[in-house]
C-alpha cells in the first residue's frame, strides 16, 4: 500500500522550466526523502504528488492507479505543510477530525481514530485548545496528527521542521522516524537540509535544478556520490574539491576530499597555514589556507578532527587525504569509477 | 520557568523605562503639537455641532425667543401624536430599511464576494469593478438613472418587461406605498453592496493559500469549504460591514429626497429619520422649520445610533473571534 511512481515528470510556469523530467519510484513503506538547494522545485514535486499542482506533462501513480487530474483528496494521501496549515477557528480536536467527518464516517470512530493519534503524538491535553494557544512545536505534531487520522497510504511532508528551533527540530525528526516505524506507511518528505535527509530517508533523493541528480540509500550518497553536486550537497562540512596539478596526477578534472578524511601532521601532501580554527569540543575544524594547492571555491582547505585538538590560527600543518578516500570527478563533473 | 520568562521579558525593559523617563517630559510637547490639528477640526466640525445640537433640543422658541424646557420637547417628540406619529412611522420604515440591508446586502456581498475570489474566475478585474461602481457613484445619478428605469411616464422598465411579454408584471413600485419602500431598500442595495463585497473579498484574500490546500487535501471543497472555513474566518469582517450598514441606514436620507422628496412620498411610505428631521429642521413647503424639534430628532437619531453600536461593540464583537492567520 503506498506505492508511487512518478514518470517524466515535467513542470513549467510559463516559460520557466521548474522540473525537466523526473523519473522516481518509491515502493510501499519507503521513507524517502527530496532534499536539494532552496528553489530547486522540490515543493513543486511534492505538490504535484500531492495534486494541488498539475503537472505539465508525465505520469503519477499511486497504488499503480494513474493519478492525472485525480482530486487531492481521492488520491489517499495526507499532507503535512512548513506553515502548518492550521484550521485557526477549530479546535485541535475538529482540525484532526473534520476530513473524517466530511467524508462521513461514524462518529464512535472518528473518536477513536482522533483518540489513538493524539495518544501517538502526546497531545491528549491540548484537544480542546486551537492553533493560536499552542507552541510551534505542538502545532507541527497536530498538523502530523491531522494527517495520521486519515491514515493514508502516503504521507507528504513538506519541510515540516523549518519553522522549529534546533532542539525541537531533532526531537521531531526522532518523533517522525518512530512514526514511520509504527504506520509502516510511506513517507515522501522534503526538505533542504542534508542532515534532516541522512538521517531520516530510507533512500534519499538529490535535486538541483529541476533533476534529479542522484537516488540512493544515505550512505551510498555519502560514499559514491555521482557528481560533483551530490559530493558537495552530502555531507558536513562540505567536500574539498581541488583542481590543478594535484587533480591531473590523479587523472581527473577535479578530486574531491572529505574534512573527516584529511590526516593533519606536521608534514603532508599539502602544507599550509591554519587561518581559523573552530573548536566543538567533540570535533575541531581547520581552515587551512594552502597557497600551492588548487581549491576550488572558498581557496581553503576543511578539515574535520575527531577531539579537541589545540591548534592556533597561524599554525603550520600538512594535510594529507586518507587512502582510497580521494573521489574523482571529469571535466563534466561526474565521478570517475574507483 | 514562568519565572524566567518573565525576567526575560522584564530585564531589558527596566533600564531603558528609566532612561526614558527624563526626555519623555519634553516629548510631551510633540505629541500635543502633532495632535493639536486634527483635535481642532474635530472639535470644530464634530464636537462643537453635536453639543449645540445637544444644547438646541433643550429649548424652545417662544415669540422667538429661546426657552429652557428640560426634556419636553423629547415628550412631545415620543407621546404627542401630531409628532410621535411620524417619528415612530420612520423608526419603523428605518428598522425595515436596516434589517431589507443586513438580509439582502450581506449575503449578495459575501456570495460576490467568494466568486470574485475563485481562483479560475477570468474578467475579475472588470466584475470587482463593475459591482463597485454604483458606490462611487453620486446618489443624485443613482436616484435619477433609477426614477428613469421605474418611471411609469417614460421609464424604460415597462418597454423592457414588455419586449419579454411581461407587461403585466410592471407596476409603479415606487409610487405605490406598498412597494415604494422595498424599492428604495433595493435601490439603496444594489448601490452599497460594493463595499460589503471589497472588505470580504479583501478578507478572504487574507486566507493563506495552505490553508486552502489543506482543505483540499482534506476533501473540503467547493461550498462545505466556503462554509466550514472560509464564512468563520470572515465573520468578523462582516460584522464590521453591519455596523457599517447600520450607521448608513439610520443616517439615510439623500436617497429618498432625490427619489421621492422631502415628503417622502407616497403618504410618507418611505419616510426615515433622516427625511422626518430635514422637513422638521428646514421646514418644507406649508409646513415651517422648527430647529428645536429638529434637533430633538437629530438628538434621538444620535443616541439610537449610539445604542446601536454600543450594543454591537459589547454584545457582539466581543463574542466574534479574529483569528490569528
Ligand atoms: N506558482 C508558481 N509560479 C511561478 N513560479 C513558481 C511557482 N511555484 C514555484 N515557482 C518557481 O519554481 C521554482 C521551484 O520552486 P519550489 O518547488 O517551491 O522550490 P523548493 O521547494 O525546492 O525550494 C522556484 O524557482 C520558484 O520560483
Ligand atoms: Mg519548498
Amino acid at each position: 500500500m503506498g506505492s508511487l511512481a512518478l514518470s517524466a515528470i515535467r513542470k513549467s510556469f510559463g516559460a520557466v522550466d521548474v522540473l525537466k523530467g523526473v523519473d522516481l519510484d518509491v515502493a510501499a513503506g519507503e521513507f524517502v526523502v527530496f532534499v536539494g538547494p532552496s528553489g530547486c522545485g522540490k515543493s513543486t514535486l511534492l505538490r504535484i504528488i500531492a495534486g494541488l499542482d498539475e503537472q505539465s506533462a508525465g505520469d503519477v501513480r499511486i497504488d499503480g492507479r494513474l493519478m492525472n487530474g485525480v482530486p487531492p483528496a481521492r488520491r489517499g494521501i495526507a499532507m503535512v505543510f512548513q506553515s502548518y496549515a492550521l484550521y485557526p477557528h477549530l479546535t485541535v480536536a475538529k482540525n484532526m477530525s473534520l476530513a473524517l467527518s466530511q467524508e462521513g464516517v461514524a462518529a464512535a470512530d472518528i473518536r477513536r481514530r482522533v483518540e489513538t493519534a493524539s495518544a501517538l503524538l502526546r497531545l491528549d491535553a491540548l484537544l480542546d485548545r486551537r492553533p493560536a494557544e499552542l507552541s510551534g512545536g505542538q502545532r507541527q505534531r497536530v498538523a502530523i496528527g491531522r494527517a495520521i487520522v486519515r491514515q493514508p497510504s502516503l504521507f507528504l511532508f513538506d519541510e515540516p521542521l523549518s519553522n522549529l528551533d534546533a532542539a525541537l527540530r531533532v526531537g521531531t525528526r526522532i518523533e517522525i522516524a518512530k512514526l514511520h516505524r509504527q504506520l509502516g506507511a510511506t513517507m515522501v518528505y522534503v526538505t533542504h537540509d542534508q542532515v534532516e535527509a541522512m538521517t531520516l530517508a530510507d533512500r534519499i533523493v538529490v535535486m538541483h535544478g529541476g533533476v534529479v541528480e542522484q537516488v540512493g540509500r544515505p550512505l551510498e550518497l555519502y560514499a559514491r556520490p555521482a557528481n560533483l553536486f551530490v559530493a558537495g550537497f552530502i555531507g558536513s562540512p562540505t567536500m574539498n574539491f581541488i583542481g590543478g596539478d594535484a587533480a591531473a596526477r590523479a587523472s581527473a578534472a577535479t578530486i574531491g576530499v572529505r574534512p573527516e578524511h584529511l590526516v593533519v601532521a606536521r608534514e603532508g601532501a599539502w602544507t599550509g597555514a591554519v587561518s581559523h580554527a573552530e573548536r566543538l569540543g567533540a570535533d575541531t575544524m581547520l581552515y587551512v589556507d594552502v597557497p600551492n594547492v588548487d581549491v576550488l571555491g572558498a581557496g581553503m582547505l576543511t578539515t574535520r578532527i575527531l577531539g579537541d585538538i589545540d591548534y592556533d590560527v597561524g599554525d603550520r600543518v600538512g594535510l594529507t587525504p586518507q587512502e582510497g578516500k580521494v573521489y574523482r570527478f571529469d571535466g563534466g563533473g561526474n565521478s570517475i569509477a574507483a | 520557568m514562568d519565572q524566567i520568562d518573565k525576567l526575560a521579558a522584564d530585564v531589558p525593559l527596566l533600564p531603558a523605562a528609566t532612561r526614558d523617563a527624563a526626555p519623555a517630559r519634553t516629548r510631551r510637547w510633540h505629541i500635543a503639537v502633532f495632535l493639536a490639528p486634527a483635535l481642532l477640526v474635530y472639535t470644530a466640525l464634530m464636537i462643537v455641532p453635536l453639543a449645540d445640537t445637544l444644547r438646541l433640543s433643550l429649548f424652545r422658541s417662544v415669540e422667538h425667543a429661546p426657552v429652557f424646557v428640560g426634556l419636553d420637547n423629547f415628550r412631545v417628540l415620543l407621546t404627542d401624536p401630531r409628532w410621535s406619529l411620524h417619528f415612530w412611522a420612520a423608526f419603523r420604515h428605518n428598522l425595515y430599511f436596516f434589517a431589507f440591508h443586513i438580509l439582502l446586502q450581506n449575503p449578495v456581498g459575501i456570495a460576490l464576494a467568494a466568486l470574485l475570489s475563485l481562483p479560475r474566475l477570468r474578467g475579475q478585474a472588470f466584475y470587482r469593478t463593475a459591482f463597485f461602481l454604483p458606490t462611487m457613484l453620486s446618489f443624485v445619478i443613482v436616484g435619477f438613472t433609477w426614477k428613469l428605469i421605474l418611471s411609469p411616464l417614460w421609464g424604460v422598465a415597462p418597454a423592457l418587461l414588455g419586449s419579454v411579454g411581461l407587461r403585466g408584471w410592471f407596476h409603479p413600485w415606487l409610487g405605490q406605498e406598498a412597494t415604494a419602500l422595498t424599492t428604495l431598500a433595493l435601490i439603496s442595495v444594489w448601490q452599497y453592496v460594493g463595499i460589503p463585497m471589497m472588505l470580504i473579498y479583501a478578507a478572504m484574500l487574507a486566507i493563506p493559500g495552505e490553508l486552502i490546500e489543506a482543505a483540499e487535501l482534506d476533501g473540503i471543497t467547493g461550498f462545505a469549504q466556503f462554509r466550514k472555513i472560509k464564512l468563520p474566518l470572515i465573520w468578523p469582517t462582516v460584522g464590521i460591514c453591519s455596523i457599517l450598514t447600520f450607521v448608513g441606514n439610520f443616517n439615510a436620507f439623500d436617497l429618498i429626497y432625490t427619489i421621492n422628496g422631502a415628503n417622502a412620498g407616497p403618504n410618507f411610505a418611505t419616510d426615515l429619520l433622516g427625511t422626518f428631521l430635514f422637513r422638521t429642521f428646514f421646514g418644507n413647503q406649508l409646513q415651517l422649520g422648527d430647529p428645536n424639534m429638529g434637533a430633538t430628532i437629530a438628538t434621538m437619531m444620535f443616541l439610537i445610533i449610539l445604542a446601536g453600536v454600543a450594543a454591537y461593540l459589547f454584545g457582539i464583537q466581543t463574542r466574534m473571534r479574529r483569528y490569528a492567520l
